[in-house]
């Protein structure tokens, strides 16, 4: 049987540490190497983080549901929020081969993202967006 | 997350995700005014960096180069080396062990 867990954080940055507890314990539950473990924790906090900077007005309080499923050799995040639509599928990839000058200073998140999961699908359903992210371990 | 400066050091101890990272650019803030000189970003004690933190890196290294100063990165761990090379930023730092 798979097992299954969930988190439910708001738009507030100061959240972070829990999602980190969070996906620590799932590295846990799965027996991931330290460093698999560290490095899906960045994409987990790279794509709550988009979501609570970005999905909702500011001043509105918005909520953002991670959902986590150990399978068979890899295990897939599902992470829900209700704000304006958004894909970070179609988002242009950083160039990091650009010169220190040309190197714009933001945009890192979502090509951390793309780069340390090896699937990434985004749907939108019902008013939500629905990102789903696969790590195989 | 802590952060100490001794002369152009800096010590990043911890984990610079982003709650945190506010508080380091502030603590950061007097080498940012001398970034004409050679700063080191001790980064023996870093446990952990997400893109707000490597946001602040480079800010910092872009303020050196426009000043003429130079920005030495010492002593990353192995799981953020993987993280600056992914992102390219070996190429713009100068790493020292």
């Amino acid at each position: 049987m798979n097992r299954e867990y969930q988190l439910v954080l708001h738009n507030d940055i100061r959240q972070i540490p829990e999602l980190a507890t969070f996906v620590e314990h799932i590295a846990n539950e799965a027996n991931m190497d330290v460093s698999t473990a560290l490095s899906v924790n960045l994409a987990l906090e790279e794509a709550v983080t988009n979501v609570m900077l970005y999905a909702y007005p500011k001043n509105t309080k918005g909520q953002v549901d991670i959902k986590a499923s150990i399978l068979p050799e890899k295990i897939r995040f599902v992470i829900t929020d209700s704000g304006i639509p958004f894909d970070p599928t179609e988002k242009e990839d950083v160039n990091v081969d650009l010169s220190l000058e040309d190197r714009p200073i933001g945009g890192l998140g979502i090509f951390l993202v793309r780069n340390i999961m090896d699937q990434i699908a985004y749907c939108r359903k019902d008013g939500k967006n629905i990102l789903s992210m696969i790590k195989t371990i | 997350m802590e952060v100490q400066i001794n002369g152009l050091t800096a010590s990043l101890i911890g984990r610079l995700d982003t709650p945190a990272s506010q508080e380091t650019m502030e603590a950061l803030a007097p080498l940012f005014e001398q970034a004409d000189n050679t700063i080191v970003l001790d980064c023996s004690q870093l446990e952990y960096i997400s893109s707000s933190g490597l946001r602040i890196f480079l800010m910092l290294r872009k303020q050196a180069a426009a000043k003429g100063g130079k920005v030495i990165v010492k002593g990353i761990q192995e799981d953020i080396r993987k993280v600056f090379m992914m992102t390219g930023f070996l190429n713009l730092f100068e790493i020292e062990d």
